[in-house]
């Protein structure tokens, strides 16, 4: 289009800009602050997002049989205030599901690294039910190990705690070697879910995972499943193992 | 007076013509967008849309002015009044703010502080005189349109004229393209900050350190940083991994090339209009002549590379004298991807692409604890400042000794060669206001980078009041970045004179790159009336809170 | 004359014209073509004055100093208070950064023992005269952000 073009185009387009954009000051000379404070934000730095992740998504395989066990947690909410899922559990070949242990909790940005969570666990799975009220902490300590210290309450008064930790080891920037250990106390055996008082059960395990994307990382590692004390007693009254060696495989996803 | 032929000015209809669009063979539909044309004169006509591109053989979609990413050359003169009537045809809010031009505060174009935005299928019309010349760019304001091509190349004609003679010019605007939707990316980085990070210590590595320096010497080092949960190689959040560095939104194999004769005087005006990615930029085999910073006359000054920031602008001139081709290279800061054009004397011309520099790594000194042996020193204390922010949400370290460091280029420069720093910077004229500051404002860049927080004093904007200002105060801001990255801070509006040393010669900039635990401060006169942005112009950063009001009043 | 003139004339003359026509530089971007070009905003016309004088990178700051001296002193004397003062050995002095690094004495002032570290040094203090193994006596100012600034700096035994 020509400059000669333009100015009369131009002239047309402000007398029909200039009743549609009414926010526009009457002349330049006449010096205003612009937009009423309060009206809108220029950054939106208040910002809801949700992820989701599966730590653990994999088969366990002892040379005899093979478990399915996921291990998973997802958030939902702002820097400071998120709504959080986790969840737990092992399918036995036999089709049992065990140590099924889901938390609804709300969680508090507290310090750089730690975050204050609050709720409800249940656990559900083929025993019977139980519920607790959860209080607990969360986040990246020194060294980068990632820790979780969570202690529960019972309607029944009894008290439990759980301990989760893992470590991030970069063989390359794409294979990462993880080693990682979750401990179970409870105060009061609970025969019924084959628990017993003190440090119960221990999961643990060193995946290995090759990081296609971020996303999705598929990974091999072995895991040692095992019970102390009275719920080992347990276990061999029931038939079962009190400690088990798996190798394990599956994939790591988040979204 | 030069006058320009008239080029054509493609109109983005709507659907049906994105559909038609789309019918057209790819490669006459790319050079359909390439080159973005030039706009002169005072009325100008903008429209803002989505548009279907293909780079490097991938179709995507992109925010366009008038057609084109990037939006087109805007080209006025010192001295005129311009008319700009921009027309939003995205289903959400725009806008466009144009970086480094003194506006009245209306026009400035940032919504929630000038206007309230341009609504779908609004048209805005912005007017005001323009009282500077040299090269500066305009960009949306609106959430992340800025990532996805809505900027441009604003070149203004001194009324006076020219004080360097030059035979071309070209504008070289320096850009970051990621395929991944932008709100996307930031979603990655709020759940695992280091996601674009394929650079970090691995196993590797820590046997290289220890075959270099020694078990002893590597174990102390991994642990100094390991109590700090912080890593060396955090130089810029999204790397390579997902961007295509673009040169006039150009990718490399594309070859952008500006012309010219042997011994011809060519001045470049680079621009980085990029979101979040800091470019190194030199050409092998050819001196630059530094003569423009952020739109400002400077003493010439000769270097063999630079380092441009987001939102900063350098005009070089260059005189190649041999008939041959020249590699303009920019490499990203963190080594993960370069931008590439050529300057040659015929088209089709190509020069040898330099490897890739290595990748620089934080030290101490980035931490704020420059010159301390390992551990803490006895008596050293962080400030009253300091102590409060410590622990906080939104902050994961505070600068036990920031220090002054405009004398140095940064990390990342093999030795050899003459790299600019912000000392060099020195204007041609003393500055306008010759009273020294009359008080002084004190800011902490802070973030926590496992949060992917970030802000001013440990609070992001929604957290914080705006910093007000009188008008025709002489002020002074003191930044203290407590963070190991660095922060091209942005200040609308208002001139920031850069105390480099230059007494009344420093600088006028309005772009700032705090590097990691640096102290600087600017001069800055409040003389015009508006609520003005305030902010690190790393895109992610901004809208994670890194943002403030200044209101002059 | 002429006429005989014509003909070596025109054909000496097109082979020039030829040339000429060849060498034209193309002026903007031809579009459908493989290379992108950069659209030349052309040249800087005719220039306003001289060339401002190009100086030398490392020398720019230490010239200008001298120029704003008052203003620079002005800022100095606001920031009286946290003043501090010790000797020590200089080890090196890096003109790049502008700093130095010191072995001093304990400074009692604000309760530091003997320490060997690297100090900032305010831009106003020329470092030529200061010279790795040389005994200085000097003073050092907090500033806001807790960094210790050398504010001066000589030799000892000279007026400081």
């Amino acid at each position: 289009m020509s400059a000669r073009r333009m100015i009369p185009l131009g002239a047309a387009l402000i007398a029909l800009a200039a009743p549609a954009s009414a926010q526009t000051p009457a002349a330049n000379d006449e010096p205003t602050l612009g937009l009423e404070p309060g009206a809108m934000q220029p950054v939106m730095d208040r910002g809801i997002f949700a992820h989701a992740i599966l730590n653990e998504n994999e088969g366990r395989w002892n040379g005899s049989n093979t478990q399915y066990r996921w291990s998973g947690e997802g958030w939902l909410g702002t820097d400071y205030d998120k709504l959080w899922i986790k969840s737990e559990g092992t399918r036995q070949s036999n089709g049992t599901l065990e140590d099924g242990q889901h938390q609804f909790l709300y969680d508090r940005a507290i310090t750089t690294y730690f975050d204050l969570q609050g709720g409800l666990r249940s656990d559900l799975d083929s025993r019977p039910t139980r519920n607790w009220a959860a209080f607990g902490i969360q986040g990246l300590a020194p060294y980068f190990f990632d820790l979780e210290l969570t202690g529960y309450v019972s309607s029944g008064g009894h008290l439990a705690a759980k301990f989760e930790a893992f470590y991030v080891l970069l063989l390359t920037n794409r294979l990462i070697l993880q080693p990682q250990v979750e401990i179970d106390l409870y105060s009061k055996a609970d025969p019924a879910r084959l628990t017993g008082a003190g440090f119960a059960d221990i999961d643990t395990g060193l995946r290995l995972r090759y990081e296609f994307s971020r996303n999705f990382a598929p990974y091999i590692g072995v895991v040692y499943e095992g019970q102390f004390g009275q719920t080992a007693s347990y276990a061999k009254r029931a038939g079962e193992s009190t400690g088990d060696f798996r190798f394990a495989f599956g994939v790591r996803i988040w979204f | 007076m030069v006058s320009y032929p008239p080029l054509t000015r493609r109109r983005f209809m709507g659907a049906a013509a994105a559909g038609a669009l789309a019918l057209i063979p790819a490669p006459l539909r790319h050079a359909l967008a390439a080159p973005a044309p030039v706009l002169s004169g005072t009325e100008f006509a903008l429209e803002i849309g989505s548009m279907p591109i293909t780079l490097n053989g991938r179709q995507t979609t992109a925010t366009a002015v008038n057609a084109q990413v990037p939006a087109p050359i805007l080209r006025w003169r010192e001295g005129d009044t311009v008319t700009l009537a921009v027309t939003n045809r995205l289903s959400e809010p725009s806008s466009i703010h144009w970086h480094g031009v003194r506006t009245p505060s209306p026009m400035d174009g940032v919504p929630g502080l000038s206007f309230s935005g341009i609504a779908p299928g609004e048209t805005f019309l912005y007017r005001f005189p323009v009282r500077q010349s040299g090269t500066y760019w305009y960009h949306s304001h609106s959430m992340f349109q800025e990532q996805t091509g809505l900027y441009g190349a604003i070149v203004i004609a001194p009324k006076a004229g020219y004080p360097q003679a030059f035979d071309r010019d070209y504008v070289v605007l320096l850009s970051d393209w990621s395929f991944e939707p932008p709100e996307t990316i930031v979603s990655n980085l709020k759940f695992q900050s280091n996601y674009y990070n394929y650079g970090q210590r691995t196993l590797g590595t820590f046997i290289d350190d220890v075959e270099r320096k020694g078990i002893a010497d590597t174990v102390a080092d991994r642990l100094e940083w390991g109590t700090m949960r912080m890593t060396p190689t955090d130089v810029l959040d999204v790397s390579g991994a997902t961007y295509t560095y673009l040169i006039n939104g150009q990718p490399p194999g594309a070859n952008w090339t500006a012309l010219f004769r042997p011994r011809e005087r060519v001045r470049l005006r680079f621009i980085n209009g990029s979101s979040m990615s800091i470019f190194d930029v030199r050409i092998d085999g050819l001196p630059m002549t530094v003569v423009q910073a952020d739109g400002n006359d400077v003493a010439p000054v000769t270097v063999d590379q630079f380092r441009i920031t987001v939102a900063e602008t350098y005009d070089v001139i260059v005189q190649p004298t041999a008939d041959r081709a020249y590699t303009i290279f920019a490499q990203a800061e963190d080594r993960t991807g370069y931008a590439r054009g050529t300057l040659a004397p015929r088209a089709g011309m190509a020069a040898a692409i330099p490897p890739l520099d290595p990748r620089p790594m934080r030290t101490m000194a980035d931490m704020g604890m420059a010159g301390m042996e390992h551990g803490e020193m006895p008596g050293m204390e962080l400030s009253p400042e300091g102590k409060r922010l410590e622990g906080k949400v939104g902050v994961d370290n505070v600068a036990m000794m920031p220090a002054e460091r405009l004398q140095s280029a940064g990390e990342g420069f093999p030795p050899g060669r003459r790299v600019l720093t912000y000392a060099d910077l020195r204007a041609t004229k003393p500055g306008s206001d010759p009273r020294p500051p009359a008080h002084e404002i004190t800011l902490h860049l802070t973030g926590n980078m496992e949060r992917f927080i970030w802000g001013f004093d440990g609070k992001k904007f929604s957290e914080a009041v705006p910093i007000e200002l009188k008008l025709g105060d002489r002020v002074r801001f003191v930044l203290i970045n407590d963070t190991m990255m660095e922060h091209p801070i942005h200040l609308h509006g208002l001139w920031s004179e850069l105390d480099n040393g230059h007494g009344e010669y420093r600088p006028y900039k309005h772009t700032i790159n705090v590097k990691p635990g640096e102290r600087l401060s600017y001069l800055i006169t409040a003389d015009a009336p508006g609520r003005w942005a305030f902010h690190c112009h790393l895109l992610y950063h901004m809208e994670m809170g890194m943002f403030r009001e200044v209101r002059v009043s | 004359m002429i006429a005989r003139l014509y003909r070596p004339l025109v054909t000496g003359l097109l082979p020039v014209a030829l040339i000429a026509c060849m060498n034209s530089p193309p002026t903007s971007a031809e579009p459908g073509a493989a290379v992108p070009l950069g659209i030349d905003l052309g040249s800087s016309g005719p220039v306003i004055a001289s060339a401002q004088p190009e100086l030398p990178a490392r020398v720019i700051h230490a010239v200008a100093e001298a120029a704003s001296a008052p203003h620079r002193d002005m800022q100095m004397a606001h920031a009286g208070h946290n003043d501090a003062h010790g000797t020590g050995t200089v080890n090196s002095v890096d003109p790049a950064q502008h700093k130095v690094n010191l072995s001093h004495n304990p400074i009692p002032e604000i309760g530091w023992p003997a320490m060997t570290m690297e100090f900032p040094v305010a831009p106003s203090i020329d470092l030529t005269a200061i010279k790795p193994g040389t005994r200085v006596n000097f003073t050092i100012e907090q500033q806001p952000g807790g960094m210790y600034e050398i504010r001066a700096i000589a030799p000892a035994g000279a007026r400081p």
